[in-house]
């Protein structure tokens, strides 16, 4: 090798090196190259452009990015539907479904999650990012014991712990909102960058509650959250039974169909209700109903006006 | 003498190796957890742990790490709270990327923060979040749930699996 060939190899060692790290780490190296001269600026742009667009995907939301979401994706869902003030009634659905989220495959999430009543017949539940869970007074209804109840909850934590809600968050709004992330150092945003992240926001927020409450996740998602569902129940110990029970008045139920909620937005029951009765067919071993907690769950319910 | 080079480099790198899988640094990703006496949830708490701390991984058992914190304490925190970070050269650099990423974003507090929300509620000042607020204050103790799971008979208590 030539020492004349050996200045022009060293960047290019060097980026090689760089792509092996992080997208800040990318970004500081062309910014040493270009200040060297050893890159273009137009060169250092696309190294940066494409860098951070490779790495726009839901899984690179941070919990603490999350939780913002799911603030607002919440208002948005509160402001279709008024909350049943109940504190009796929410405080059995929050201890319920701490147990359920105690057992799941992401108990920590950045500010817990949280369960409430919605004052609608409508029969729905909904679970926004970050842990903000919904249930309809109409489900609830529907429910003739504990382990019904549970399902549906353990289904809904199942949404938040494999994060379909934000899987729902269109690529070019990540690719936008990383675009401002990647280029500003400080945790307070200039004017300009502010507007362009709060464009992204709102495009994320859409996606969302337009999956949640108008279009229902993808079906996988749906049967994604059925599997967990059925894991959680059994691992705190509820009769996973609970779920075709649940799925099984929805079969054949055609009063609601036409209305949006539960019928719109997810798969038939009929589907649903057969690859559960496999999965739990598969199961060595599944815990009962008990009769103990048959007699709370009607006591609390007792309440619903 | 001149073989025993590759030799002393090759006992560095295990030590290096060793070194970086026993000093594992994990740093807190939720608002607040709690390092707990052992490795459950209804555990009492030894202290409180807040987004942004910096413990040192012990030992692993069933989703949850022993870890030390900077001012010595010992206890056991949950897997899903803690970022983990990752050595793995053999990891494509996408996934490489991502997780690099993610927790320097995560660390700085960076995109969709509370400025950002600040900034979509101005524009949407119609809608509120006074539920969203309460529904954040409500709080379960450890010990209500597991009295909650005594009662109902539930997992380790009902004896029925």
């Amino acid at each position: 090798m030539s020492t004349a060939r050996r200045p022009a190899l060293i960047p290019v060692i060097f980026l090689g090196f760089l792509l092996l790290a992080s997208c800040a780490v990318v970004q500081s190296g062309a910014d040493i190259l270009a200040d060297a001269g050893q890159i273009s600026e137009s060169d250092r742009q696309s190294i940066l452009k494409t860098s951070q667009a490779v790495s726009a995907t839901f899984s690179q939301i941070t919990e603490e990015q999350e939780y913002y979401i799911g603030r607002s994706v919440a208002a948005l869902i509160l402001a279709q539907y008024p909350t049943y003030d109940n504190p009796a009634l929410n405080n059995y659905l929050n201890t319920l479904g701490q147990a359920i989220v105690y057992s799941s495959s992401r108990p920590e999430i950045y500010a817990g999650y949280h369960f409430l009543v919605l004052d609608t017949e409508e029969v729905n539940a909904l679970s926004a990012p970050g842990g903000f869970i919904f249930i309809s007074k109409g489900l609830i209804r529907r429910c003739k014991n504990e382990e019904m109840l549970a399902s549906i909850l353990a289904h809904e934590v199942g949404h938040v712990c494999a994060k379909h809600g934000l899987q729902a968050i269109k690529k070019a709004r990540l690719v936008e909102a990383f675009k401002v992330i990647g280029t500003e150092a400080a945790r307070r945003y200039g004017s300009e960058e502010l507007a362009q992240l709060t464009t992204a926001f709102e495009g994320a927020l859409g996606d969302i509650v337009e999956t949640l409450i108008v279009r229902g996740y993808d079906r996988k998602y749906e049967h994604e959250a059925d599997d967990l569902a059925v894991k959680f129940d059994v691992a705190v110990g509820y009769s996973p039974k609970g779920l075709t029970d649940f799925l099984q008045t929805m079969v054949g139920d055609t009063s609601t169909a036409s209305g949006k909620g539960w019928f719109k937005t997810h798969p038939s029951a009929e589907q649903r209700l057969e690859k559960v009765k496999n999965q739990i067919a598969s199961l060595s071993k599944v815990p009962q109903e008990a009769q103990v907690r048959t007699q709370r769950f009607v006591q609390h319910v007792a309440s619903l006006k | 003498m001149k073989r025993s080079i590759p030799l002393l480099l090759a006992a560095g790198l295990l030590i290096v190796i060793v070194g970086l899988l026993i000093a594992e640094t994990l740093t807190v990703k939720v608002q607040t957890t709690s390092l707990r006496a052992t490795p459950r949830f209804y555990a009492s708490a030894v202290q409180t742990l807040s987004a942004g701390d910096k413990v040192e991984k012990i030992a692993a058992q069933g989703g949850w790490f022993q870890v030390r914190t900077s001012g010595g304490a010992v206890g056991w925190v949950h897997s899903s709270a803690v970022e983990v970070p990752k050595f793995d050269l053999m990891a494509s650099n996408r996934v490489l990327k991502t997780q690099a990423s993610a927790s320097e974003v995560a660390l700085a507090g960076k995109g969709f923060n509370k400025q950002v929300e600040e900034s979509y509620r101005a524009k949407h000042k119609g809608l509120s979040f006074a539920w969203v607020d309460r529904m954040l204050q409500i709080k379960i103790a450890a010990a209500q749930v597991e009295e909650f799971i005594k009662k109902g008979k539930l997992g380790e208590f009902g004896g029925g699996q």
